[in-house]
């Protein structure tokens, strides 16, 4: 059956006042996209004149001219794609196993409340402790690797996706509970049908805030043991004294964590739709 | 009239650490079939407490509850229909979804006939346009509309009403009353209307009960005649103020005490 369309009184032409507010929006927006614009091309500008005058050294601080030579050699020969390409898979890994991982987490704590009650002070003590403390534990267990570097990124985002996720399970309204009981709901439809879609927003804000722990994890990860990927390319470049490669490096992964959370932002948009 | 539900002797407790609360103290009373009950009492008396046991969601501590002819315990089948004081509508789901939600839970085969008396629900009620659309797009009388809506739908031999107009404002409220009040009516349904509010408990039920504070006991029972007037024109009613009068006198006894 074709749901009958809602009726509305058709709109009153827009008055003069409405008209000024909509370009006063507009305005708005441009000036803010304008100074956005501006302090860009100001760092980048002054960068650029500060190094060409010599007035600080291009081979400590590097200059954007010489970022951006170092990008297109680095494009050039191709073998960026095989750092871009780990470092990214190991984030995306370590972003995958963390969220979905920590959430489930989440519902078995949530199911059982005695196992909520045993395991918190061993939840509470993980999130303070400061992840990046294990890697060498995790280096000798594992070896070093793309495999230690995917744990590390696991390991700082996990404790704090269950945690979240968990306190969204239980803070639910206790009304809506009884009225699903009322219903005769069992506990896995409470879970499916109320729990778990009432946690939606906590769930996109763990994801918002997954990607920028993910990248954490993977940079420091590759920072304490690596062969390749952007974090690799950072340390390696510091070490020789090549401040461009470090720039460019870092450039990059600015970038792709840009688009990361891009993609977060629009899964965000279509759930609010 | 036969006799839907009847509170024998009934006694409840709530354990808590520090103390164990008696909430509910040797309760006595019936609701007819039909019957539009009202119960009122002075806040925190345990007038949640009683529809939370006879929905099942609480065992009584001693006494019984009859539903239906069936005592009320862990395995009930009796369907109750349940308000609260906010629709607690899903807002990630449509209307259509809300008001499905209870038929969607059951594992029977006779679903396409409770979608029909769903569908003929909106219609009836005007909400028929506005199924496809989420709850944040309804005023707040249509989202409780929708909620009890969503109740009926599974056909409920009772239905629970625990302050469900509190939340609205003074206007609204007033209209809502209405509203529930002839949809209840016309869907021929008993009903049990919680609140503290005593002109809408004297507008809308037949019969009044009138609880102490806790642990509650019931204080009294008002039989109401009002010749199948609306809630609004009993407002206006010559008795309204008597009544009104003695309730509160009755109440404010109990508030005293505390
Ligand atoms: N889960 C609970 N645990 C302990 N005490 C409770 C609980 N729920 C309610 N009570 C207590 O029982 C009494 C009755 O509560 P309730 O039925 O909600 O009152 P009312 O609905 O009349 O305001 C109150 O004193 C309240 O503090
Ligand atoms: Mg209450």
């Amino acid at each position: 059956m074709k749901p009958k369309k809602l009726k509305l009184p058709k709109c009153a032409p827009f008055s003069k006042a409405h008209e000024r507010y909509l370009r006063k929006l507009r305005n708005d927006k441009i000036f803010v996209l304008f100074f956005q614009i501006l302090i860009l091309v100001a760092v980048i500008g002054l960068w650029e004149l500060l190094a060409q005058t010599k007035v600080i050294d291009p081979f400590f601080m590097s200059s954007p001219s010489r970022i951006f030579n170092m990008l297109s050699s680095l494009f050039a020969s191709g073998t960026i794609w095989e750092h871009i390409g780990i470092t990214l898979m190991e984030t995306l890994l370590g972003f995958a196993i963390s969220t979905i991982g920590g959430t489930l987490i989440a519902v078995i704590l949530w199911w059982s409340e005695k196992l909520r009650r045993i395991l918190e002070p061993y939840i509470i003590v993980l999130n303070s402790l400061p992840k990046i403390a294990l890697g060498p534990i995790i280096i000798l267990w594992v070896g070093s690797g793309m495999g230690a570097i995917i744990i590390m990124c696991t390991l700082i985002c996990i404790v704090m996706t269950t945690i979240t996720m968990l306190n969204a399970f239980v803070t639910c309204d206790n009304d809506k509970i009884q009225l699903m009981k009322s219903m005769k709901a069992n506990k896995i439809q409470i879970f499916f049908k109320l729990i778990l879609p009432n946690a939606m927003n906590e769930f996109i804000s763990i994801l918002k805030i997954n990607v920028g722990l993910a990248w954490v994890g993977t940079i420091m990860g590759e920072y304490i043991s690596s062969s390749a990927g952007l974090g690799y390319l950072i340390v390696y470049g510091s070490q020789i004294f090549r401040i461009d490669l470090v720039m460019a490096s870092t450039v990059l992964l600015c970038l792709l964590a840009a688009i990361m959370y891009i993609i977060v932002s629009l899964i965000e948009k279509w759930h609010n739709r | 009239m036969k006799k839907l539900l009847e509170f024998k002797d009934v006694n409840f407790y709530y354990q808590t650490k520090k103390e164990e609360i008696h909430a509910l103290s040797d309760l006595n009373f019936s609701v007819d079939e039909l019957e539009f009950a009202s119960i009122v009492g002075p806040s925190g008396c345990g007038k949640t407490t009683i529809l939370s046991l006879i929905a099942g969601l609480l065992p009584v501590s001693s006494g019984s509850i009859i539903l239906g002819g069936e005592k009320v315990g862990k395995e009930n089948h009796q369907q109750i229909g349940y308000m609260f004081q906010r629709d607690h509508l899903f807002e990630w789901r449509t209307i259509w979804k809300n008001i499905t939600l209870g038929i969607e839970l059951k594992k029977q085969n006779n679903k396409e006939e409770k979608f029909e008396l769903a569908r003929e629900l909106l219609k009836k009620y005007d909400l028929y346009g506005f199924q496809n659309r989420k709850p944040r797009e309804l005023s707040g009388g249509m989202r409780q509309r929708v909620a009890l809506i969503r109740t009926l739908v599974l056909n409920p031999m009772l239905l629970l009403l625990d302050e469900p107009f509190s939340a609205l404002d003074f206007q609204t409220r007033i209209s809502v009353c209405d509203d529930v009040f002839n949809i209840i009516k016309s869907e021929k349904k008993t009903a049990i209307l919680v609140t503290h509010d005593i002109s809408e408990a004297i507008t809308m039920s037949d019969k009044l009960i009138i609880l102490s504070s806790r642990p509650a006991t019931v204080k009294h029972i008002e039989i109401l005649n009002h010749n199948g007037e609306t809630p609004l024109a009993r407002r206006e009613d010559q008795n309204f103020g008597a009544l009104f009068d003695f309730v509160w006198k009755k109440l404010t006894n109990e508030t005293e005490k505390t």
